[in-house]
């Protein structure tokens, strides 16, 4: 193959290539200018578990350890312990209470069977996702972090509306 | 059940079963399921929950296989589609009224509603009227009620009746309003507990361990009990580094007691992750100082420097070992070797209430198994108080009276609980036990023993005569109100009435869970109040492992000596006195060896690593004898240490762990059984002592409380918050909707505060 050739096939793949990146650009763009600009998450994203109260501000959770047996990752420890008080002044919904409910996020892999198992609907996962600490040990997150009471939610999201169509892109195919 | 065999046909298959079989078992064995509730081995029939139903050919329904006993030609069916939707029926009708609250519900995974409902149950509940809502409350301070999960099949109110002989709980008004409950609302019985371990639902839970964990949490560890001398076997269930409770139920071990447990074994455990536990050695430099946290090393050092000192001072013998019937096999061997071996000390003993030597000494005939006891034909009992010392053995006795037809004969200064099993109960004066030896040894001194004992001679003529006339196992038991001479006579006694289709069995009632173990490894057999007595005379230094008992306490002139080794769990009247303290790990913590009153070796079994830095007994003890210059050369395991008492002590040969690893069948240390001998000497002695006795004791009439002996607080128990409240009269709580330890305060007396719901 002569030099010539050599020099014109090349320029053709560049051409090519750039032909291709050009015609994007005039399109939407995909990228976020995170975090200036907050990312919008799917209604049902798995981010930072929430546990949840209810209308009286009591904690769903009756530590039945439904979430910790289904947890294929073993990251989450539950001690549960008896709340004699009478049912208004109680931490829980019931007489039964998780006195320590902490997940490792070291280890969790965000698969929502936690979510699933429940059958108080007292955990779900919520939207939080940005998780990175310092420290190894920061990534145990206990109760107070993870009620919805008291998790401090990140302004660097939004939750998409039911019908708004957040990723065609990926749903054409 | 007679050798004979019948012939019962199974869903087409032939099977050869024993005459008197029952069905139900009989498909089990065979591995054909049967679901069931109410049905429960060795308990009256109840036929309530209507699980089991078959299909039996010629006869016009569905049967239910727990009544019904294997006849010739049977042809059964229990697997049809029939039977599967009549099965299906009525789990749909027990559910009914079932709340779904299995999230909270303590059984919940080890629930045999929730696993039968997995089966049999409906993928949807067909029901939608409002369900039949009841509280939940407490029953007593360890037993938790909720009404409304019960299915009534009522296992737990039989359990009491036949197991117990108590019937404080029971089934109150009718049909679809049948509640279980107790009379007045609070349970005042022994609190056993064994309502909640047969309880296939939620409904009567274990009040102490309440919303605590789920049973697929806790790692089940195999172990004996450390209470009694019954060696109950036992589910310890830990998780991490803490224990949360003990259960007996079959699903995770199959021992001698069935699901048999009493209060100590099931609820006594707390003290084991008790806050007082000691954590460190402790060192008193200075007599009268205080005890100081020291390390291991400082601690050894320091023992190893001042026995020497006391012992190159004084000689060998002015040191004492003094070991407790609580320790396991290894620890009590250790400590004996430590004695003979490293300190070359003669003063060798072991704490316990009585000795049982002259009895082992004399062993005429093989100990009964508590399985002997549950199928003997005649009982004998003399002194003692089973259902409050040792709970298995009087439920063992109840069950062969009521369910076996056995005679039980009682000889008792007080009219026990027993008395209402007894054929015959002979109500001697107290302190007149070793009469009842006399009289079993023969007629010579019916009149001297009658007279003093405050009996008719004749009733002692029927009881000879009925141990004569039986036909099958006799079960001679005695407390530790026997004599040592007595003890001889009565280990003798399967010479005096050998009989063709006769076995005399014997069955000391000891008092501690290794009484028997400490006897058998101790070869001096020294009194411990001899050393005691000595303490400060010839005795100048003691090692101590484990305390002295309440008893010993008053006059043990522990202050009078110059050292004072204790290896303990918890700070005692006896550690005030020490001068070193070794923190010991309890029995959940080691691996080990207990015997039991039936000659079984049992094992124990490390449920969590040892507490804080406790170590187990046997290792102290190796550690401090390598400090002093003799290495007792084992690996740090107990199997090693138990190898060596295999190899040293006679009745011990060939044991090892692995032929002990099988609790569901333990084997007996092969006591030595001595030939018959001449008892004039003995029975002159009891005589002698027998004659000296006044002629007019009172009797007591009156029945003890139930729980005089179960609800005292020792070191262990005390470390139980519930049994303060028992120990305190058991006293009845404003609510019972919540645990009384939330509403009655026990340190400041009894005071009965506003319920908090």
């Amino acid at each position: 193959m002569s030099i010539i050739t050599e020099v014109i096939e090349s320029t053709r793949a560049i051409i090519q290539g750039m032909s291709v990146t050009l015609s994007y650009i005039p399109k939407r763009k995909q990228t976020v200018q995170y975090p200036e600009e907050p990312v919008t998450v799917q209604p049902r994203y798995r981010g930072q578990h929430l546990l949840h109260v209810d209308e009286l501000g009591r904690e769903k959770c009756v530590a039945c350890f439904l979430c910790a047996a289904a947890c294929p990752s073993e990251c989450i420890y539950i001690e549960a312990a008896d709340d004699p008080r009478a049912p208004e002044e109680r931490t829980g919904v019931d007489e039964r209470y998780a006195k320590i409910y902490n997940i490792d996020y070291g280890r969790c892999i965000f698969c929502g069977y936690c979510v699933e198992a429940c059958p108080k609907d007292a955990i779900t996962h919520g939207y939080n996702f940005e998780l990175s600490v310092y420290n190894r040990a920061d990534l145990l997150k206990r109760k107070d972090d993870l009620l919805i009471t008291k998790q401090v939610q990140s302004k660097n999201y939004r939750v998409a509306f039911s019908d708004e169509d957040v990723d065609s892109e990926w749903k054409e195919v | 059940m007679s050798t004979e065999l019948v012939k019962v046909t199974i869903n087409a298959k032939d099977f050869q079963v024993p005459k008197g079989a029952r069905l139900i078992d009989v498909c089990r064995e065979n591995q054909f399921d049967i679901p069931s509730f109410c049905y429960y081995a060795d308990l009256a029939l109840q036929a309530s929950c209507r699980m089991c139903l078959v299909r039996i050919e010629k006869m016009p329904k569905l049967q239910t296989s727990c009544t019904i006993i294997c006849t010739d030609g049977m042809v059964v069916t229990t697997q049809s589609e029939e039977i599967e939707k009549a099965r299906r029926s009525m789990l749909e009708f027990l559910l009914a009224n079932h709340p779904l609250d299995c999230p909270v519900c303590d059984r919940g995974g080890e629930c045999e509603l929730q696993e039968l409902t997995f089966d049999w149950g409906n993928l949807e509940e067909r029901f939608i009227e409002q369900k039949n809502a009841r509280a939940e409350k407490y029953l007593s301070p360890m037993v938790a009620n909720d009404p409304q999960r019960c299915i009534l099949c009522k296992r737990c109110t039989r359990v009491c009746d036949e197991w117990m002989g108590e019937d404080a709980i029971e089934a109150g008004n009718r049909g679809a309003n049948t509640v279980i409950g107790t009379y007045g609302g609070w349970l005042n019985c022994s609190q056993c507990g064994n309502c909640i371990e047969v309880c296939p639902t939620g409904t009567l839970l274990d009040g102490t361990y309440r919303h605590q964990a789920r049973p697929w949490e806790l790692t089940q560890t195999i172990s004996t009990c450390t209470y009694c001398s019954d060696g109950c076997q036992m589910s310890l269930g830990s998780r991490g580094d803490e224990l949360m409770r003990i259960v007996a139920r079959d699903r995770y071990v199959n021992g001698l007691n069935g699901e048999f447990l009493c209060i100590k074994g099931r609820f006594g455990h707390p003290f084991v992750n008790h806050e007082e536990r000691i954590r460190t050695p402790l060192i008193r430099y200075q007599k009268g100082g205080r005890l100081v946290p020291a390390t291991w090393d400082e601690a050894i050092r320091f023992t190893a420097q001042k026995l020497d000192g006391i012992v190159a001072a004084r000689g060998n013998n002015s040191l004492a070992v003094v070991g407790s019937p609580r320790l396991t096999n290894e620890a009590l061997y250790c400590l004996r070797k430590f004695a003979a071996e490293v300190v070359e000390t003669e003063n060798y003993a072991v704490a316990d209430a009585f000795s049982l030597k002259p009895f082992f000494e004399s062993l005429g005939g093989p100990l009964a198994t508590h399985q002997d006891i549950r199928h003997a034909k005649t009982i004998v009992l003399i002194g003692g108080e089973p259902e409050e010392l040792q709970p298995l053995t009087a439920k063992q006795i109840r069950q062969a009276v009521r369910n076996g037809g056995a005679k039980l004969i009682l000889i008792n200064s007080v009219p026990i609980r027993l008395r209402e099993q007894a054929a015959q109960f002979i109500h001697i004066r107290p302190g007149t036990e070793n009469a009842a030896a006399l009289a079993l040894a023969g007629n010579a001194d019916d009149a001297l023993a009658a007279r003093k004992m405050g009996v008719e001679a004749a009733e002692l003529e029927i009881l000879r005569q009925t141990i004569s006339e039986t036909q099958g196992d006799v079960v001679l038991m005695f407390g530790g109100e026997l004599s040592a001479e007595a003890q001889a006579v009565v280990a003798q006694m399967p010479y005096t009435f050998a009989g063709e289709g006769r076995r005399i069995l014997l069955h000391p009632l000891a008092l501690f869970n290794n009484s028997v173990g400490a006897l058998d490894l101790d070869v001096n057999g020294k009194s411990v109040s001899d050393l005691l007595d000595a303490a400060g005379v010839s005795i100048h230094a003691m090692y101590m492992a484990g305390s002295l008992l309440p008893e010993h306490m008053p006059k043990c002139g522990l202050s009078k000596l110059d050292f004072l080794v204790v290896q303990e769990l918890f700070e005692t009247e006896t550690t005030a006195f020490a001068d070193v303290v070794f923190p010991a790990a309890s029995f959940a913590e080691i691996d080990g060896t207990f015997t039991n009153n039936d000659g079984f070796v049992q094992r124990v079994r490390k449920s969590i690593e040892p507490v804080h830095q406790s170590k187990p007994d046997w290792l102290i003890v190796s550690e401090l004898a390598k400090e002093l210059g003799v290495d007792f050369g084992f690996e740090r395991s107990a199997s090693a240490v138990f190898r060596e008492i295999a190899e040293r002590i006679p009745a011990y040969a060939d044991l090892r762990y692995p032929l002990l690893k099988d609790e569901s069948h333990p084997l007996q240390v092969k006591h030595a059984i001595a030939s018959k001998r001449e008892l004039a000497k003995e029975i002159a002695g009891i005589r002698r002592a027998v004659a000296e006795l006044s002629d007019d004791g009172v009797k007591v009439s009156e029945t003890p409380q139930v729980g005089h002996e179960l609800f005292k607080l020792g070191t262990l128990t005390d470390k139980v918050p519930q049994f303060h409240l028992l120990a305190a009269g058991n006293p009845t709580p404003a609510s019972f909707a919540i645990s009384p330890l939330y509403q009655i305060t026990i340190d400041e007396g009894i005071k009965r505060e506003k319920a908090v719901a």
